[in-house]
């Protein structure tokens, strides 16, 4: 069973490397096929423009942030714009259980890339089950 | 000899619509291929996560905002923290409202026509691109490797 509303899974923009373009790979396949039900995505460059509208998208609902670089512009972002913030996921502490990956470039992932995508959209699937389970 | 010039191409975050993929396509395209030598970027919401050395970005660059959708949040975000931007660039002008606005796209998902629809932009932003390096009285077809400006040494 599920909670009527979604957590909020914010990947961060990612434009600038490989580990970016994975965070928003793993948030998108967590939201479209692993728990669509139970958790939904918002723009980061929205949120960042700080529009009320934007910010709406919170819907009071607890957030994971999944970020690429050590910058953490997701985490960052959202805490600055009031967002709840329950995990800060980072890609950097996967990729360290698979020192010498290629997981391919900021543009496209290789398999390996996309088997890595995939553990980390699982380990966000996880956390979005745990925090629905403590919001009941 | 004079420093190379270099414009910034900031595409918006892009997870709300089908156009936000191709917007950051693009970008990566102008950075990876296009104008690798010239092309710099950041993650538009470094803008308020980082520090006065990434406020100063459309400072320093000449600035092109790629836009996913109508909420324009790259050429907003960028003006509301860095400075003015050249030009902007809408995706939804250039492959029509209705698939701009679909549903957003991993890029595993990527058909041959949206590869065709990410080059008709990439297209536009080179012309935008071009066009401001003219002005400058620059030469933009030099090859050399690309960079971010994020200060995540990408």
């Amino acid at each position: 069973m599920s909670t009527n509303k979604k957590v909020n899974v914010i990947a961060c923009s990612g434009m600038g490397k490989v580990y970016g373009l994975m965070a928003r790979e793993a948030v998108l396949h967590t939201v479209q096929h692993l728990c669509p039900e139970q958790a939904k995505t918002l723009c980061l460059a929205y949120i960042v423009t700080g529009d009320e509208e934007a910010l709406a998208g919170f819907d009071n609902q607890p957030c994971i942030t999944v970020d690429g670089c050590p910058a953490m512009c997701s985490a960052k972002s959202v805490a600055a714009m009031g967002g709840d913030i329950k995990e800060e996921l980072k890609v950097l502490d996967v990729m360290k259980l698979h020192k010498g990956a290629k997981p391919g470039t900021a543009t496209e992932l290789t398999l390996e890339g996309w088997a890595i995508t995939e553990e980390i959209a699982a380990k966000i699937a996880e956390r979005v089950q745990e925090i629905q389970k403590e919001e009941r | 000899m004079a420093e190379e010039l270099k414009i910034g191409v900031v595409s918006c975050s892009g997870e709300d619509c089908a156009g936000g993929t191709i917007s950051r396509l693009a970008t990566r395209k102008m950075m990876d291929s296009i104008r690798p030598d010239n092309t710099v970027t950041i993650c538009l919401p470094l803008f308020l996560a980082g520090g006065q050395e990434e406020r100063a970005f459309a400072k320093e660059y000449p600035t092109i905002a790629v836009e996913g959708c109508k909420r324009a949040c790259a050429k907003r975000g960028t003006e509301k923290y860095s400075g003015k931007v050249n030009s902007v660039v809408f995706v939804s002008d250039l492959i029509g409202d209705e698939v701009a606005e679909g549903p957003v796209l991993s890029t595993r998902d990527l058909t041959d026509e949206h590869r065709v629809m990410v080059d008709k932009v990439a297209a536009e932003v080179t012309k935008q691109f071009d066009e401001i390096m003219n002005a400058k009285g620059k030469d933009s077809g030099a090859r050399k490797s690309s960079s971010c400006s994020c200060g995540c040494d990408c």
